[in-house]
Parts: structure tokens; sequence; C-alpha cells
């Protein structure tokens, strides 16, 4: 697995983006994967910027191509816990007025990706997506 | 990156919207009082950062009596829309 680190800010995510480009060029993997990885990682790093109060000033990215499989993990030190996997659901189907913005971005990571895992040990969160994606 | 052009019928959308965005989009908006066409031909990625601007846009314009109208959305922009069961409840054309 290859490991980058990223200041906890939503100004990072251009150098994210990035990253997760070089790395899908360099396995050969199609830049049409690319949107769905963004999304994923994008959704998760904001979160962790948004809620990991009292977190380290970087979070790790890592990134992992075994096919037909890309595993993405991020380590947040030093923030509370907080598991994405066990967030209420949205309801989808409710009306206009009674939608808004919070809980969407992890929906989103779970339409999008096959697994996502979550562990907490000595004051350090890992996320874990796995996604199936094309070469 | 993101290109916001405000023209006399429409707002077009350039580029990502997405977290470090939104906040651009959300105030382009607000300076709109009335109808808002936004077009997103050129729209190549949204996340949920930019669905939030649009669900609170839409709200505030319904609550005017205006329409928050997107149009020209590129496939993989409108399949995040349906996946978060806003293709539906957001006026698409």
């Amino acid at each position: 697995m290859v490991e980058r680190r990223f200041p906890r800010t939503s100004a990072s995510l251009e150098a994210i983006y990035a990253y997760v480009r070089e790395f899908l060029a360099s396995h050969g993997i199609q830049e049409e994967a690319a949107f769905d990885v963004d999304l994923i990682v994008e959704e998760l790093f904001t979160n962790m910027v948004k809620y990991g109060v009292g977190g380290q000033p970087e979070i790790t990215i890592g990134l992992e191509w075994k096919a037909p499989s890309l595993t993405l993990r991020l380590e947040d030190f030093g923030a509370p816990p907080f598991d994405p996997a066990q967030a209420p659901a949205v309801d989808v189907n409710r009306p206009i007025e009674e939608r808004r913005a919070g809980g969407l971005g992890l929906h989103l990571v779970r339409r999008m990706a096959d697994r996502l895992e979550y562990a907490y040990e000595d004051g350090r969160s890992r996320i874990t997506v796995t996604k199936r994606v094309g070469t | 990156m993101l290109e916001i052009r405000t023209l006399p019928d429409r707002i077009q959308l350039a580029g990502r919207l997405d977290a470090a965005e939104a906040d651009h989009v959300d105030r382009a908006l607000k300076a709109v009082t009335g109808p808002v066409l936004l077009d997103c031909a050129e729209l190549d990625y949204i996340s949920s950062a930019g669905l939030g601007v649009l669900i609170e846009a839409h709200k505030r314009l319904a609550a005017a009596g205006h329409a928050l109208t997107l149009t020209n959305l590129v496939p993989r922009v409108r399949n995040v829309f349906g996946y978060a069961g806003l293709d539906r409840l957001l006026k698409i054309v």
C-alpha cells in the first residue's frame, strides 16, 4: 500500500484527486474509475476534517491495487471515534422539504463502495473501503 | 476547481463542485432573486457538499415562489443525484 499525508482541510482535495489519478494511471486503471474513487475519498476525508476535533494536523490516505479491487484507507490519529458504517441511513424517499445535506455523503459512499470497514485502536480511526474497478 | 459563470439567462458551472467549492456556489445562488437555470453541461463532478447547496437553494427559491432548474447534466453527475434520490425531487430537464 502506498500512503500519503494531507493537511486536515478541504483545501487538500485538489492534491488528493491528483494523488488518486497518479495511482490509478500507474496501475493502468481506467480514468472513469476516478469519479467514484474521488467521491468516496472526498466524503470520508471531509467527514474527518469536520468531525475530527482534536485530531492531528494531517490525515493519512493509503491506496492499494489488487485486481480487480482497489483498497482505500484513511487514518486519523487523535480524533474521536466515529464509525461511518454505523451512521443512520438516509431515507431518499422523503420529500425535498425534509431533505438536508447531513448524512448524504456517507449514503453515497455506501452506494459506491463494495465494502466499508472501521477500526479504532490506540487513538487511531481507520476506515478501509474496497471497490471493484475496471482496468 | 470550479468556474461559475453568471449569464443573463442562466448560471453555468464548469469543473468540480466539491466541499472546497460549495461555498462559492452557495454565494452565487444566494445572489439571485428570481428563478435559476443552472447549466451543468461542463460540470464534471459533484459530491454531497454540492448536493447540499442545491437542496438549500431549491428550498429557498421555492419559498419565494421561484424554481431552481438543472439542465444538461452529464450521466456520471446525474447518477449522483439518482443515488441521493434527488433526481425525482429537483427539477432536472
